[in-house]
């Protein structure tokens, strides 16, 4: 595994604009001989092949959803023709049609499209052309028969560069073309690092966001070995880029989730991130560290109305243990977890398929069994006591981070985070609830407060709980 | 309401001769579909068979004429296609047109077999077969949709009419291209060459087609118009350019056991013709990408059924040239040309005589175009080395430039309409063509 950094300036936390290509390279070749060094040769050759493809006038980045297309090695050539090579990178976001326009009765792409206040990103595919001015020579026809192997893939390149503020395009796609260059350069190695006799695993690059100033990184990792056999690498990166060595930053589970890209699954990520946070006198906000993905009633198909919460409560901590690296097993689905219950011999077998109630002992014991991870348990005799266990609530989520999952009366929820003062005793919690049975929808719930800040008097003043708090491994 | 032909004018005088010849004549009519209309360029009459065998006489001799039909298919360029068949006898219209159903329904069937690109919701499908009376020149024209096998026949109009083609607009491209496949394990053959080669040639025409068409240097709507037609001095050529990027594979079997490969590297000179009432920007690409295919497609084609036929040495590795196209232009009918398939080694004569054999088109050497495409060289390279396309130079033309003295071995026999009945639709109607061998 190679590491290559992309040049995080100042400007970076700014709204400065991410220039993201991807593209398939086809990676074909006739490996006539089984010698390894011969094979190298031949693997090499093809990727001497691919940059040369690369560097040449036939290489073409078209600027995804726009009629903007560029060549690069042309003197970053452009059509339409009202781009020409000094234009700025920030004006290309006019020509890119966002989703939400129609298609029919426009003739220009010409439309102003909103700024957010993240990065912005413009997504580039890398095309080659396959005319050229003639006329060439007619082709021919190669036969070679002899008992051997054939290589066939495609590489996913996948290469980022940040653009400074007035940055032109001739300026940026040059060094879009050095990324491009260098990251094929790196999968070069990781394939020829990771061949085995005639296996070959093809090297995917993934980006990752590490905290500033390193900004976005990538890495090129061999596709299909899982991360438990990585650890060695991701220690060597870790110490190149001086990361804390007990929180993972480059499983592949942390790659970074580039903006305005749907999560696949359709469940929302951290949707307690559009709210604004409560200031109390002297109070901090603390919070749920990491990305985790909201779970509750009616998901999946799965009609659990008045008996599931506490099972989605355990499938957000569950999501937040997977997105963070930690493990690759998927969210349990409630026959799971059930099943996880009788395995450990904590329920019946009568009880899977049932409707029963699950608490917080039931979570540590699944959060064990099916993740391996351990939790602690809080108890309070009544729910008033819970205003004063800011000091704990705010030490769980400094060190460990995670989602806590709350049972009491007859009701679970989640929590994500707490707002308490020191001086003043003030405190707030920041509940996401699993009763929720409506659609994905962010805005909804927010402003319904299904995810949002709740004072002391949202629990039951005299029902008692029990709180289970899951540890984070502390590996990497 | 029926289908519309336009009709070249000097298809009706090619016609016209044809009633005076004695005893039925049948034959091709080309040209181009469009929604609203059908625009018939050319005709092209049956070439005679040489063996007067039991097909003589009034029977219409069904797979002749469609496979007729196949190889004058392949001197198209993109744009045009056999629209129908013609027959011109002196029998009651009603009682041929059964006849002629069956006709162009086999030779849709065989010219849609060899294709390889998909065709298209909005491809128009239908055929026309008309029937003139030779005493009275009366015209008995009817449509069937080739798709439909319940089709009966439907009323069209045919109208003559000068310069159908005179504003007709080319839309071209030099494409170059690189192709590599794998042979199986087990069987290496030329036939099994032949399915490998058109595996690997679907998966490029697949590429092709997702590939973005820049028509001179813009990406344009689909539906926005292609300028000229309507005017003479209006510019009627346009230059394509077509990006492409592969399909993204990632199956685990990434290396797999082989028994060779075979690869086609080289450019190909392209082109389509588009009707000037108003074409679409779609139609443009459409045509042309077919006719980017098609032409990769029929020289594959053509040379894997030389080396069917012939017995040449299975070396371990070969080098063949595919033949390089060039154009013929169809008299009276403004830009537009057909094209035939030529072998750097054969005389052009062959090519005048192919012409005149299928689409009986009189042209004299010096009025074909060969500036579109080289012939393809072959150099002497090591074994090691694998040639990018890059490194395949045009060369002068000289044709003795061999580098390396044996490198070629010309098989030169040349049977004059060698008609061999070996397998019944692959009738050679035209001379074999050499073969180029190069074995290092």
């Amino acid at each position: 595994m190679v590491l290559s950094q992309v040049i995080a300036d100042s400007h970076s936390s700014d709204t400065s604009t991410i220039l993201r290509v991807r593209g398939p390279l086809e990676f074909k070749c006739h490996l006539d001989s089984t010698d390894a060094r011969l094979m190298h040769k031949v693997i090499s050759r093809t990727f001497e092949m691919l940059q040369s493809q690369v560097k040449s006038e036939s290489c073409v980045l078209s600027v995804c959803d726009s009629p903007v297309i560029v060549w690069p090695n042309r003197g970053v050539y452009a059509t339409p023709e009202e781009i020409t090579p000094n234009t700025l990178c920030e004006d290309i976001h006019q020509w890119i049609q966002s989703d939400k326009q129609e298609a029919a009765g426009k003739r220009s792409a010409k439309k102003k499209s909103k700024k957010s206040s993240a990065a912005s990103v413009i997504n580039l595919r890398l095309m080659m052309e396959a005319t050229k001015t003639g006329p060439l020579s007619a082709p021919i026809l190669s036969r070679t028969v002899q008992k051997s192997h054939f290589l066939s893939t495609t590489l996913p390149v996948d290469c980022i560069v940040h653009t400074t503020v007035n940055e032109t395009i001739k300026d940026a796609f040059e060094r879009l073309l050095e990324a491009l260059t260098h990251q094929l350069c790196e999968m070069e190695k990781v394939t020829l690092q990771h061949m085995k006799g005639t296996t070959l695993l093809v090297p995917e690059p993934l980006h990752f966001l590490l905290p500033e100033p390193k900004g976005l990184v990538t890495v090129v990792y061999p596709a299909g070995v899982p991360d438990s056999q990585l650890e060695t690498q991701r220690k060597e990166l870790h110490q190149q880029l001086e990361l804390p060595d007990d929180w993972p930053y480059v499983r592949r589970a942390n790659a970074y989730h580039f903006p305005n890209e749907p999560y696949k699954d359709g469940y929302l990520r951290n949707p307690h991130l559009v709210l604004t946070h409560p200031t109390l006198d002297n109070g901090k906000v603390y919070l749920v560290q990491g990305i985790y993905s909201y779970h509750h009633y009616m998901q999946d198909h799965m009609d659990d109305n008045g008996w599931g919460c506490a099972y989605r409560s355990l499938q957000t901590i569950c999501s937040w243990f997977q997105q963070q690296g930690y493990v690759e097993r998927a969210v349990p689905t409630h026959k799971e977890i059930q099943q996880a219950l009788a395995d450990v011999g904590d329920k019946p077998g009568s009880f899977v398929g049932s409707r029963q109630w699950i608490g917080s002992i039931e979570v540590q014991a699944v959060l064990n069994q099916l993740l391996g991870v351990t939790s602690k348990i809080m108890f309070v005799s009544q729910g008033s006591e819970l205003a004063s266990k800011g000091r704990e609530l705010t030490n769980h989520f400094l060190t460990e981070g995670t989602p806590i999952m709350i049972g009491g009366g007859v009701l679970a929820h989640t929590i994500l985070g707490v707002a308490w003062s020191e001086t003043s005793g003030q405190i707030r919690y920041l509940i996401l609830d699993p009763h929720y049975t409506g659609a994905e929808d962010s805005q909804v719930i927010a402003d319904k407060g299904w995810c949002g800040w709740k004072g002391a008097d949202f629990w039951d003043q005299t029902a008692y709980y029990n709180l289970c708090l899951p540890q984070r491994p502390k590996i990497i | 309401m029926g289908r519309s032909y336009i009709v070249e004018e000097a298809v009706e005088g090619y016609l016209t001769k044809q009633c005076e010849q004695a005893g039925p004549v049948t034959g091709l009519l080309i040209g181009q579909s469009s929604t609203q209309r059908e625009f018939v360029v050319t005709a092209t009459r049956t070439p005679q068979r040489k063996e007067s065998a039991a097909a003589a006489g009034n029977s219409l001799d069904k797979d002749w004429v469609t496979e007729h039909a196949r190889q004058v298919s392949r001197m198209l360029p993109g744009g045009l296609s056999v629209l129908g068949v013609f027959i011109v006898a002196d029998t009651d219209a009603k009682d041929t047109v059964t006849t002629l159903r069956q006709l162009v329904f086999a030779v849709e069937n065989l010219i849609s077999s060899e294709r390889l690109w998909n065709p298209a919701d909005d491809d128009v499908t239908d055929s026309v077969v008309l029937h003139v009376n030779p005493k009275t020149r009366k015209i008995f024209c009817r449509t069937f949709d080739v798709k439909d096998s319940k089709s009966v026949a439907k009323p069209a109009d045919w109208k003559y009419q000068s310069g159908v083609c005179s504003s007709w607009i080319t839309v071209s491209c030099c494409l170059s291209m690189d192709l590599l496949v794998p042979l199986p394990d087990n069987r290496t053959d030329t036939e099994d060459m032949d399915t490998c080669l058109k595996e690997g040639l679907k998966v490029w025409a697949h590429q092709l087609e997702g590939g973005v068409c820049l028509i001179d240097g813009k990406k344009l709507a689909d539906d926005s118009e292609l300028a000229g037609g309507q005017k003479r001095n209006v510019r009627q050529t346009y230059t394509a350019q077509l990006l492409i990027t592969p399909e993204e594979r990632r199956s685990t079997d990434v290396v797999q056991r082989c028994g060779g490969s075979v690869s086609v590297r080289g450019a190909i000179h392209s082109r389509a013709y588009l009707h000037s009432n108003k074409p679409k920007a779609k139609l443009a690409e459409k045509l042309l990408k077919r006719d980017m295919i098609s032409t990769v497609a029929t020289r594959a084609q053509i040379l894997l059924e030389e080396l069917l036929t012939s017995q040449e040495d299975k070396h371990q590795r070969e080098q063949f040239c595919l033949p390089h196209r060039v154009f013929c232009p169809v008299k009276g009918s403004g830009p537009v040309c057909v094209c035939d398939y030529h072998f750097s080694d054969e005389g052009l004569s062959e090519v005048t005589d192919r012409l005149k054999e299928m689409l009986d088109i009189d042209v004299a050497k010096n009025d074909l175009d060969t500036r579109q495409e080289t012939p393809a060289e072959v150099l002497e390279r090591d074994a090691a080395a694998e040639p990018t396309v890059e490194t395949i130079e045009v060369l002068e033309p000289k044709r003795n430039n061999y580098i390396g003295k044996t490198l070629f071995q010309c098989n030169a026999y040349k049977h004059p309409y060698n008609i061999s009945t070996t397998a019944n639709n692959h009738m050679d109607l035209l001379p074999p063509r050499y073969n180029i061998v190069s074995s290092c």
